[in-house]
C-alpha cells in the first residue's frame, strides 16, 4: 500500500466540526483515485493528511494514523515525507516562491541534498514532461494560469514521488490546460505513480481515474469503480456528475455513460436510439427557439473597440451587442483578452480606439463610478472586495457610495441570496460559498441593469451551482442582462443563449450556442471543444441521416 | 537581470564601501564625480530604463530632502545631501538588479547568516509583484461597486477598502506560501545548492581595491 488511512479524524485548531471523521482508505500503488465531494467535505485536508502538513502544520486535534510508503505521518516530518507523496496545491501561485521556473524545479532537489548531476538529471526529466523548456528563465509568477499549474506541477515531480496528491488541480485551466494536464498525468500514471485527484467537475477526469472516493462531512459516502459510485444516490453531495449521466438522469433512461459512444451503445442495448434521438432532438429545437432573443433594447454596444497594452494589441476591431434580458457567455482560452474586454464595460480600461456605449451613452468620458450603476461585476475572488465589519454594510457599501440605497430591494436581495442569518456576522468569518453570495447580493444591491460575472463555477460545487442557475434566471426574469466570463462550457451552454467567442484578442463568433459549436473552425481557434451533449445530438442526427 | 562576474560577497563589501565614501563626501564636485561613474554604470549595464523608473520612486524623496536641506540650511547643504541621497540609491539600485535574490541568499548561507532569514529575504521579495498584482484586482473590484479610488486623496480617503482586504490576503497568502515550503523540504538539514557561490581572484581584488580607495579617501583632505 501506497496510503493507508486508519480510523483518522481530525479537527482544525478552535474549529468544532471533524474536517476528517473516522477515515479509513488505502491507496495502492499505481492507482488512480478521484476524491470527490462539496465544498467543506474534507478533500483538502484529506491531501494535507496525506504528506503531514496536518497535524504537523495546522496542529489541531489528531486520531488515528496515516502511513504514506510505509512511514507513520506522526512520526516523521512533513520534510522526510515530501518525498515520498508530492502535493501539488490548489493555489498555484502561494506554491511558486522562487525567482525562476528553473529554481522552482530545483528546490526540492536541493532540499534533498541530491548531488549535482542528479539534480540536472530531475531538472531536464521533469522540465521535459510538464513541456517547460521554454519558460525555464522566467519568473514563475508572470506565466498565465496553465504555465504556472505545470511549473507547480514539475516542481513536484522533479521529486519523483510514488504518491502524486493534486488539489483541485484543473479550476483555472481553459480546455487545452486540461488536455496537457490530463496527459501529463497519464504518463505519470504509465510510469507506476499513484496518483489522488480532487476535483468537483468529474467529467474532467473520471474516465481515467481506478476509482473515486466520495467524501460528506469529513466522511467516506461512496467509494468504488466509477462506474459503480455513479450509480450510488450521490446526488446529495454535490457532485457536479458527467454531463451525459446528468442527461440519462434528467431523461429517466438507465446507464450512466460517460462518453458519446457509451451513450450511444447503452441507448441501442435498451432499444432507445429512436426515442430517446426524437426527444432530444425535440428538446434542442425547442430550446433554441426559445432562447432567441427578441427585439429587446440594446444594454451595451462595442463598435470597433482596439486596446493594447504594453505595445501588444490585446483586443483589436471589437463588435457586440447585449440585449436586455439576455444571458451572454463569453468564452475563449486563457489570455484571449476575456478579462481586457469586461473590464472596458464599466470604464475600468478604456478603449484606445472604437467607441463603447453603455444604456446608448459613450462610456470613454463617463467615470467608473457613474458606469457602476448600471454595470455591477460579481469577480471571482470575493475576498477582493470584503472589507467592512459586517455583512450587511458589505453589501450597502456600493448603494451607498452611488446613493442609490433601497431598502426594500436590499431586503429582497438579503432574501434571495440566503443572507438575512448572516447580516450582523463579519464577512471574513463566512464560508467561501457565503462570500460569494454576498459579492452577488453587493453587485446587484445597485440594480444595474447588466451584471457580469468573472468565471462564477471556478471552483464552486454542484450545490453553488444549481444556486448560480437559479440566480441567472431570477435575473432575466427581471429584465437585467448577465454576462457570463466562463471556461465552463458544459453551464455555458445550459444557462446563456449567446456565446461570445474571443481568440487572440479578435471577435471571432458571435451566437446562438449551437451555432457557435456548430462553426469548428472558430471552436478550434479558440482552443474549445464542444460540450457532450451537443456531441452526442451531433451523432444521432448524422446516424438518422445515414439511416434516411 | 544583468548577470554578474562578481560574487554577490564582494559586491556587499564594494556597496558598503561605496556608500561609506559617499557619506564621509563633502563636497559637491565628488558628490557629482561619483554620481556621474555611477551613471555610466548605469548605461554600461543597459539599465537606463530601470534606473529612470527607480528616480521617479525617489524623486520624490530626492525634492523632500532638497526643500528640507535649503531651507533647514543652506543651498549648498541642499544640492550635497541630495546629491548624496541619488548617489547612494544608485549603488543600491545596482547591487539588486545585478545581483538575483537568490544567488543573494546562498552568499549569506556562506557567510554564515541561518537559512531561514535568507530564504525569508528571498521569498519577500517575490511577494511583492504578486501583492501588486492583488492590489490591482482589489482597487478594480472596488472601483467596480462604485468607490471612487481614482488616485492621490481618494486612495487615501479609502484606505480601509483597500487595505482590508489586502491585508487579509496577504497574511492568506503568506500562511499557504510557508505551507507550500513546508512540503518542498523548507528547513531540512542537509540542504545543498545547484549553484555554489564560488569567491574568485576577481572577487579578492575587488575587495582590495575598494579598501584601498576607502582608505585614500580617509586621507584625502579634498574629499
Amino acid at each position: 500500500m501506497i496510503l493507508r488511512f486508519e480510523g483518522v479524524s481530525y479537527r482544525y485548531p478552535g474549529a468544532k466540526p471533524w474536517a476528517l471523521n473516522g477515515l479509513d482508505l488505502t491507496i495502492r500503488p499505481g492507482e488512480s483515485v478521484l476524491i470527490a465531494g462539496a465544498s467543506g467535505s474534507g478533500k483538502s485536508t484529506l491531501c494535507r493528511a496525506c504528506i503531514g502538513l496536518v497535524p504537523h502544520f495546522h496542529h489541531g486535534e489528531w486520531i488515528g494514523k496515516v502511513f504514506v510508503d510505509g512511514l507513520d505521518t506522526t512520526q516523521h516530518p512533513v520534510y522526510e515525507l515530501f518525498r515520498h507523496a508530492g502535493l501539488v496545491f490548489q493555489n498555484t501561485d502561494a506554491q511558486l516562491f522562487n525567482q525562476t521556473v528553473e529554481s522552482e524545479l530545483t528546490y526540492g532537489l536541493e532540499s534533498l541534498g541530491l548531488p549535482h548531476d542528479e539534480i540536472e538529471q530531475r531538472l531536464e526529466w521533469a522540465s521535459k514532461l510538464a513541456e517547460l523548456g521554454d519558460l525555464m528563465d522566467r519568473p514563475p509568477h508572470f506565466l498565465s494560469g496553465g504555465e504556472k499549474q505545470r511549473v507547480a506541477l514539475g516542481s513536484i515531480l522533479a521529486l519523483r514521488p510514488r504518491l502524486l496528491l493534486l488539489d483541485e488541480p484543473f479550476t483555472h485551466l481553459d480546455p487545452q490546460g486540461t488536455d496537457d494536464l490530463r496527459r501529463i498525468l497519464k504518463m505519470m500514471k504509465a510510469e507506476g505513480m499513484a496518483l489522488v485527484l480532487v476535483e468537483h467537475r468529474l467529467h474532467e477526469i473520471i474516465q481515467e481515474v481506478d476509482r473515486i472516493i466520495v467524501l460528506h462531512q469529513g466522511k467516506i459516502a461512496a467509494e468504488g469503480s466509477p462506474d459503480q459510485v455513479l450509480a450510488q444516490e450521490i446526488s446529495d453531495y454535490g457532485l457536479n456528475l458527467p454531463p451525459l449521466v446528468r442527461l440519462f438522469h434528467e431523461m429517466g433512461l438507465k446507464g450512466r455513460p460517460l462518453s458519446v459512444e457509451d451513450a450511444i451503445k447503452e441507448l441501442k442495448d435498451q432499444n432507445l436510439l429512436t426515442p430517446f434521438s426524437a426527444r432530444l432532438l425535440e428538446d434542442a429545437k425547442k430550446t433554441s427557439i426559445s432562447k432567441l432573443p427578441g427585439t429587446s433594447p440594446l444594454v451595451a454596444e462595442a463598435e470597433d473597440i482596439c486596446f493594447s497594452y504594453r505595445g501588444l494589441p490585446v483586443l483589436q476591431n471589437i463588435h457586440f451587442k447585449l440585449l436586455r434580458g439576455e444571458s451572454v457567455a463569453l468564452v475563449g482560452r486563457n489570455g484571449a483578452g476575456k478579462t481586457t474586454l469586461i473590464k472596458h464595460l464599466n470604464g475600468l480600461l478604456r478603449p484606445h480606439s472604437g467607441r463603447l456605449k453603455i444604456l446608448g451613452q459613450e462610456t470613454q468620458r463617463r467615470p467608473v463610478s457613474e458606469l457602476s450603476s448600471h454595470v455591477g461585476f460579481v469577480w471571482q475572488n470575493p475576498n477582493d472586495q470584503l472589507f467592512q465589519p459586517t455583512v450587511r454594510e458589505e453589501v450597502l457599501t456600493g448603494p451607498k457610495a452611488l446613493g442609490s440605497y433601497d431598502s426594500s430591494w436590499c431586503e429582497e436581495l438579503f432574501n434571495r441570496f440566503g443572507l438575512a442569518s448572516l447580516l450582523d456576522r463579519s464577512p471574513f468569518t463566512l464560508s467561501e460559498g457565503q462570500k460569494k453570495r454576498v459579492s452577488f447580493a453587493a453587485a446587484l444591491a445597485v440594480k444595474p441593469e447588466l451584471i457580469v460575472l468573472d468565471e462564477p463555477t471556478a471552483g464552486q460545487d454542484e450545490l453553488f451551482r444549481k444556486e448560480l442557475a437559479k440566480f441567472i434566471s431570477e435575473l432575466q426574469r427581471e429584465e437585467r442582462t448577465v454576462m457570463l466570463v466562463t471556461h465552463d462550457l458544459e453551464f455555458a451552454a445550459e444557462h446563456a443563449n449567446r456565446w461570445l467567442v474571443l481568440a487572440d484578442g479578435r471577435m471571432i463568433a458571435d451566437g446562438p450556442p449551437v451555432a457557435v459549436m456548430a462553426d469548428s473552425k472558430a471552436m478550434a481557434r479558440a482552443g474549445l471543444r464542444p460540450t457532450q451533449r451537443y456531441q452526442l445530438i451531433q451523432a444521432l442526427k448524422g446516424m438518422k441521416e445515414d439511416k434516411a | 537581470m544583468r548577470p554578474s562576474v562578481f560574487d554577490p560577497r564582494s559586491k556587499l563589501v564594494m556597496v558598503f564601501v561605496a556608500a561609506i565614501l559617499l557619506m564621509i563626501f563633502h563636497r559637491w564636485t565628488s558628490l557629482t564625480a561619483s554620481l556621474a561613474i555611477l551613471m555610466m554604470m548605469v548605461l554600461l549595464l543597459h539599465l537606463s530604463l530601470p534606473w529612470v523608473n527607480f528616480l521617479k520612486g525617489i524623486g520624490f524623496a530626492c525634492f523632500t530632502f532638497f526643500i528640507i536641506g535649503w531651507l533647514a540650511f543652506d543651498l549648498l547643504t541642499a544640492v550635497v545631501s541630495t546629491l548624496r541621497l541619488l548617489a547612494i540609491g544608485t549603488v543600491f539600485f545596482l547591487f539588486f538588479q545585478t545581483t538575483p535574490p537568490e544567488v543573494l541568499s546562498n552568499a549569506l548561507l556562506k557567510m554564515g547568516v541561518p537559512y531561514s532569514f535568507a530564504f525569508v529575504l528571498s521569498a519577500s521579495m517575490q511577494f511583492v509583484p504578486v501583492l501588486f498584482r492583488r492590489l490591482g484586482n482589489i482597487r478594480d473590484a472596488q472601483r467596480a461597486r462604485g468607490i471612487p479610488i481614482e488616485g492621490g486623496l481618494s486612495l487615501l480617503i479609502h484606505l480601509p477598502a483597500l487595505a482590508g482586504p489586502l491585508l487579509i490576503q496577504a497574511f492568506k497568502f503568506a500562511d499557504e506560501m510557508a505551507e507550500a515550503m513546508e512540503a518542498r523540504g523548507f528547513g531540512m538539514p542537509g540542504r545543498r545548492f545547484r549553484h555554489e557561490p564560488r569567491f574568485r581572484r576577481i572577487d579578492w581584488m575587488a575587495v582590495v581595491i575598494s579598501f584601498v580607495i576607502l582608505v585614500m579617501a580617509f586621507w584625502n583632505p579634498y574629499r
